[in-house]
């Protein structure tokens, strides 16, 4: 193999943007990131590296812009038929350099998907919040902040749960909502983002999906206080802190869509949150296969390159079948997204598409914390090496695995669907 | 958790002196007063408390006195006799802090190896356990033979490269080698234990002191883990070694990486133990499907369940493989070889076995697994580190090589 391009994927697949974006976006990403990344573990709390790097690829080159539509100055991908082709691509080749900065600009898209995807699209708040990302050349960010202190996966567990344990209330007064309630975690909080999508509830403790509300809250309305980043194991690029909203007044028509339909296009966010996943992971994995290639190839054991020692190669052979396989999986899981309006796919509510794309998640995370650990174990005392990159990928990944609800939830969505449990 | 860690993992107590059961009460207490107290802050001010914290455990309690001999006022656990004591202390200490079990290991290993082939260097072990009485804190770096470069070829230690060379000289002899990586410690090491080459490519052991001129350091490495221990590559250039400081004796070499493997599967134990008491909070206290405890839900308890397996099989073959090291009547004895096999083997398997405790464990925790806050992570890096470092390049290759070679009398792997 030449190039790691060559992992395979269907080429039919690929959304008509693919050559030309990846032309693009490559040139940035390996002239603004490759050669800072391993400075931005450092820079974890400041940004001052990693802030002008976003500020390339989502302001100049105007990636924040790609949902809205072209009336509005975006690029009009939302309405596309290969928007999650197109953010798996995207997502890919920033996870190559780094999953935190990839993670950072997919959950911007998260939101905002909530009044952009058919069959739930809000064209007021489009041209409300078209502007903010549009009209700028510098780096705008939103976040989707539904975990929770007491627990993100039950929030994330709609299919069971639909909202009941959800603690941030919605109330309306007039034309108003206001809005009280603790979240955190969420990707670009730790004071990044300028606008919120806040799951909430209108009626504490119910299990009725009319009573979960998608609501905008502006990061700068009064009564929002934000904490500054926790400190990771990894993912520098991503801030993740505390939100609390305290009597937080927005317009009534902030609701994304209104009683039962907030649910549905909110339940669209995971299996989109999914695939950008498995994107970032093979991203990071392909990068993993680069820096692998070059260390088995120039290192030795017997006082041969290690890559021409059958016990090795065993094992590196095994890491690049993974992660051709996983990219399969991956384009396959972006391709179940945009079949969802065609006659022969499925509504991303789907109980099978969530249960076929939390699987290929979970099974391409649990392949990617393995071979990059054992990639690590490959380089030996250089495993642990920040120069050789790997490392930075094995930390930042694990993440992966574990947001978004959970390895768990993950399993039982998939055993949900496959085995038709009705309790779990 | 309202059960011990004793009760639930068991030790060899009985075979334990009251000493050795003093000295290992003693560092619990340090390791709880001192670190898992006060994590928070120790996490926060990791690089001043490290150094604060390591100096109680090693000078004022005198933990570097351990392996010192008795003669010259040490503990006199250098001796085979007393490896199984010294790798629950490192359990204790690596439930702390891992770089802190790391930096006594070196010690150990040092004094282990130097006591062992102490004939005609009856001057050097004075001198250097006199140093080491020393009030300062002492950090001992070792050269592991690894990776070699392509198109460089190098004298091997069962597959391994040995990086460094010794020549020859009226007076003693020099050791060369450009951009060595050490197993840890190399930027401040006050001596290396370095595994080289005689002029016959066979392995030896070269104990240099940092200051010696011809000792060059490369910039600070950045690690994932171990992160107190600052690492750099070195050169020795035609660094002088006397005669006595080169370990030529063939045991040398095996034994080092017997300890090794034993000692860190102690410290990674440690960091797995105390990751299994953070882990059994999270899993008492933390509520999902609205209000399910955690560890009552089937399938997290089966994670569970896994992750005690995999710390409670690590610890009983730390235990066996300490028991093999032993002198003892009871003991089938093994001879060098295979002692190194067992070792090898064992400590691999340790350390992959702590591994998937942690990494599973952490599949539990959500993002609370991945903040600095909860230390969880914290012990995932740093046995990671220790894995990737111990079991050598090539993903535990030369390990499996290793046990080949001894179980089926392998001649060209
Ligand atoms: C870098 C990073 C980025 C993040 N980005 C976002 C974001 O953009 N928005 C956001 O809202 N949050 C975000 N999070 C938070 C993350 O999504 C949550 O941490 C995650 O959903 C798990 O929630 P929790 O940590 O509260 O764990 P809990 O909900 O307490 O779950 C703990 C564990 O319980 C188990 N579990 C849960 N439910 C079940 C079940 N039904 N059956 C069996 N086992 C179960 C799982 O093992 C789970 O890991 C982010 C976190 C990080 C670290
Ligand atoms: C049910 C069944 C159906 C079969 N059908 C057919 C059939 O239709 N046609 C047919 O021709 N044969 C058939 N076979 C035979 C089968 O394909 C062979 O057994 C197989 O190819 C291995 O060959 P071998 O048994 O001679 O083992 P060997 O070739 O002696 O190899 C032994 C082992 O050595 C190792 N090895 C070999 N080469 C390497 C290498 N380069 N590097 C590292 N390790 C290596 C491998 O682990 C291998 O398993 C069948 C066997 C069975 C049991």
């Amino acid at each position: 193999m030449d190039h790691f391009d060559e992992f395979s994927r269907p080429l039919e697949y690929l959304s008509p943007l693919d050559k030309h974006l990846r032309t693009v976006l490559r040139t940035y990403i390996e002239q603004e990131i490759m050669p800072l990344r391993r400075r931005y573990d450092e820079d974890w709390k400041e940004h001052t590296l990693i802030e002008p790097a976003f500020d390339k690829i989502m302001g100049e080159l105007g990636l924040q812009k790609a949902l809205f539509p072209q009336e509005y100055g975006g690029w009009g991908l939302a309405g596309s038929d290969y928007i999650f082709r197109f953010a798996y691509q995207l997502c890919e080749e920033l996870g190559r350099a780094d999953t935190g900065m990839a993670v950072a600009l997919a959950v911007t898209f998260w939101p905002l998907l909530v009044i952009h995807l058919e069959p739930y699209v809000n064209e007021r708040l489009i041209a409300e919040f078209a502007p903010m990302f549009c009209s700028t050349n510098k780096a705008v960010f939103a976040a989707n902040a539904m975990t929770e202190p007491q627990g993100g996966s039950d929030i994330e567990n709609m299919g069971l749960l639909k909202g009941r344990t959800i603690r941030t209330t919605a109330r309306q007064e007039g034309d108003q909502w206001v809005i009280n309630g603790h979240k955190l975690w969420p990707t670009n909080s730790g004071g990044t983002a300028r606008l919120f999508g806040v799951p909430c509830t209108t009626r504490p403790g119910s299990a009725d999906i009319d009573d979960f509300a998608f609501i905008y809250v502006p990061a700068d309305a009064k009564g929002v206080t934000q904490g500054g980043p926790y400190e990771k194991a990894g993912m520098a690029a991503d801030k993740n802190g505390d939100i609390w909203f305290d009597d937080v007044r927005v317009p009534a028509w902030y609701r994304a869509h209104g009683p039962g339909r907030d649910a549905g296009a909110f339940y669209q966010l995971i299996s989109f949150g999914q695939v950008a996943s498995t994107a970032f992971l093979t991203g990071a994995m392909m990068n993993m296969y680069e820096r692998l290639y070059e260390f088995v190839s120039t290192r030795t054991y017997r006082n041969r390159p290690l890559k021409e020692n059958e016990a090795v190669a065993g094992i590196i052979g095994r890491i690049a079948g993974d992660i051709d396989i996983c990219r399969i999986l991956g384009h396959e899981a972006a391709m179940m997204g945009d079949r969802r309006n065609k006659p022969y796919g499925l509504p991303l509510v789907s109980e099978e598409l969530v249960g076929k794309i939390r699987n290929i998640k979970d099974f391409v995370s649990d392949r990617a914390v393995e071979n990059l650990g054992k990639a690590m174990d490959v380089l030996g005392c250089y495993g642990p090496d920040r120069d050789w990159d790997i490392e930075k990928h094995w930390r930042d990944i694990k993440i992966i695995q574990l947001w978004m609800g959970g390895k768990q939830l993950c399993q039982m969505e998939s055993a949900r669907y496959f085995f038709n449990c009705e309790t779990l | 958790m309202n059960r011990s860690l004793d009760y639930l993992f068991g030790t060899a107590v009985g075979d334990r002196g009251e000493d050795a059961q003093g000295v290992i009460s003693l560092v619990r207490q340090w390791a709880e007063k001192e670190v898992i107290g006060n994590r928070l802050d120790y996490q926060r001010n990791y690089a001043v408390l490290f150094e604060e914290k390591a100096r109680v455990l090693a000078l004022s309690m005198g933990l570097q006195r351990l392996a010192l001999p008795e003669d010259q006022g040490g503990f006199g656990w250098h001796d085979p006799g007393h490896v199984a004591d010294v790798a629950a202390v490192l359990s204790e200490v690596g439930r702390a802090d891992s770089s802190t079990g790391v930096l006594l290991t070196m010690n150990y290993a040092l004094f282990s190896i130097l006591t062992r082939f102490s004939e005609g260097r009856e001057g050097l072990v004075e001198a250097m356990t006199a140093s080491y009485l020393d009030d300062g804190l002492k950090i001992t770096s070792c050269v592991l033979p690894g990776p070699g470069s392509a198109g460089r070829e190098t004298p091997l230690y069962k597959g391994r490269s040995i990086p460094a060379l010794v020549e020859s000289r009226d007076s003693g002899s020099t050791l060369s080698g450009a951009n060595i990586r050490p197993f840890a410690a190399g930027l401040r090491a006050d001596l290396f234990l370095a595994v080289c080459a005689d002029e016959k490519g066979r392995p030896c052991i070269a104990l240099v002191p940092g200051d010696k001129p011809g000792i060059q350091r490369g910039r600070e490495v950045l690690t994932t883990g171990l992160n107190a221990l600052a690492n750099a590559d070195i050169s020795f250039v035609e660094t002088e070694i006397t005669r006595e400081s080169l370990i030529q004796e063939p045991e040398a070499v095996p034994m080092l990486f017997t300890l090794l493997n034993l000692f860190l599967g102690g410290v990674s134990l440690g960091a797995g133990m105390n990751f299994f008491e953070i882990l059994g909070d999270w899993s008492h206290s933390r509520v999902i499907r609205g209000s399910t405890p955690l560890k009552e839900n089937p399938l997290c308890a089966s994670v569970l369940a896994d992750v005690a397996e995999d710390i409670a099989c690590s610890r009983l073959l730390l235990e066996d493989l300490a028991r093999l090291v032993s002198p003892s009547p009871r003991a089938w004895s093994l001879d060098t070889e295979g002692l190194y096999t067992y070792a090898v083997m064992i400590g691999a398997r340790i350390q992959k076995g702590i591994m998937r405790a942690i990494n599973r464990g952490m599949e539990l925790m959500g993002s609370a697994g991945y903040a600095k806050e909860w230390h969880a992570e914290k012990h995932w890096r740093d046995v990671k580190t220790i894995q990737s470092l111990l079991c050598g390049v090539g993903a535990a290759a030369p390990v499996k090589m290793d046990t080949a070679r001894f179980f089926y009398d392998c001649k060209e792997i």
